[in-house]
């Protein structure tokens, strides 16, 4: 769902770390368990790797030490904020096959949603992703990826020409996202601002999020270096 | 209509025509190509992650990757 997604959907991420989300049941954790001991992969870190863990929203981190893969990490998640279940994701799943291996990827909507956090390096990567699926299907485009684009585009002037092409936006729609109303003036200013007032909430409430979690994640530290002096 | 070159440069724009595979297939060149250099799947540390935490023992060394050493380097 990281790094090779955005660059199968057009961003370029260089991210060495694979990010799995996984569905998070005892069926599928055990055999998550026994393709992480074919990879000699050791949980670094907090928390253990326990389905209450990943229920909660934690991400369980791995390395692995098998000779073809030394020292590459493996993240897993199964929930994640702003994202819907994993029910939901898996069958709106891209599907590609790398040699004979099928790779299944979180949706290009899924993965806008999940790379909506506090991180700086987020935010370029989200906008681009958006700007490659404008630039490749604005000439017929579907009203789905036309719903993804009022909802989800960062780029000024691509607002600005996507509101002018279409006769008129639905108010359900600017409902959902009010600086719609000053793209129809075509103040590229005033929207470049409202977009960096998104991203301000977004990023706030993703720290919210992971408030009670990281106090958490530090309790565990301190259990484990507890016992560990012990 | 906005042209990609005008958005984002003409590199950018040169990306974002690839196709989905062809994306993927240049980003296994640069993995080929970062690895041939001694390149490491340590990941870098990402203080802005809510999984930070600067006790995670990594395995890069001290002074960077086995075999690359810096011969020459600028006052800065």
């Amino acid at each position: 769902m990281g790094g090779q997604a955005c660059v199968f959907y057009g961003a370029a991420e260089f991210s060495r770390d694979t990010d799995l989300a996984l569905l998070a049941s005892s069926e599928n954790l055990a055999r998550l368990n026994e393709a992480l001991s074919e990879l000699k992969a050791e949980v670094i870190a907090v928390p253990p790797f326990e389905a209450k863990y990943l229920r909660k929203g934690h991400a369980v981190h791995f390395r692995c030490h098998h000779a073809e893969a030394i020292g590459m990490r493996i993240d897993v998640m199964s929930k994640m904020r702003g994202v819907d279940s994993f029910q939901r994701l898996w069958p709106r799943r891209t599907t590609i096959s790398v040699g004979k291996t099928p790779v299944d990827l979180m949706s290009l909507p899924d993965l806008v949603q999940a790379k909506k956090t506090q991180r700086d390096k987020d935010w370029p990567m989200l906008r681009r992703l958006v700007e490659v699926n404008y630039f490749a299907n604005r000439k017929k485009p579907t009203r789905e990826q036309i719903r993804f684009w009022f909802l989800e585009l960062r780029t000024p002037e691509l607002l600005v020409e996507l509101v002018s092409a279409r006769k008129g936006l639905p108010a359900v729609i600017i409902r959902k996202r009010p600086l719609l109303k000053l793209v129809r003036d075509g103040n590229e200013s005033a929207i470049a601002a409202a977009l960096d007032d998104e991203e301000k909430l977004e990023r706030e409430a993703d720290r919210e999020y992971w408030k009670p979690l990281k106090r958490e994640l530090e309790s565990l530290r301190h259990s484990r270096s507890s016992q560990t002096k012990d | 209509m906005i042209s990609p070159e005008e958005l984002v440069g003409e590199e950018w724009a040169e990306w974002y025509r690839l196709s989905p595979l062809e994306r993927w297939r240049e980003s296994e060149k640069l993995w080929e190509l970062y690895f041939h250099f001694g390149g490491s799947l340590d990941i870098e540390s990402d203080t802005q992650s809510p999984f930070f935490d600067s006790r995670t023992p990594s395995t890069r060394s001290a002074n960077g990757r086995p075999g690359v050493r810096v011969l020459r380097r600028g006052r800065v």
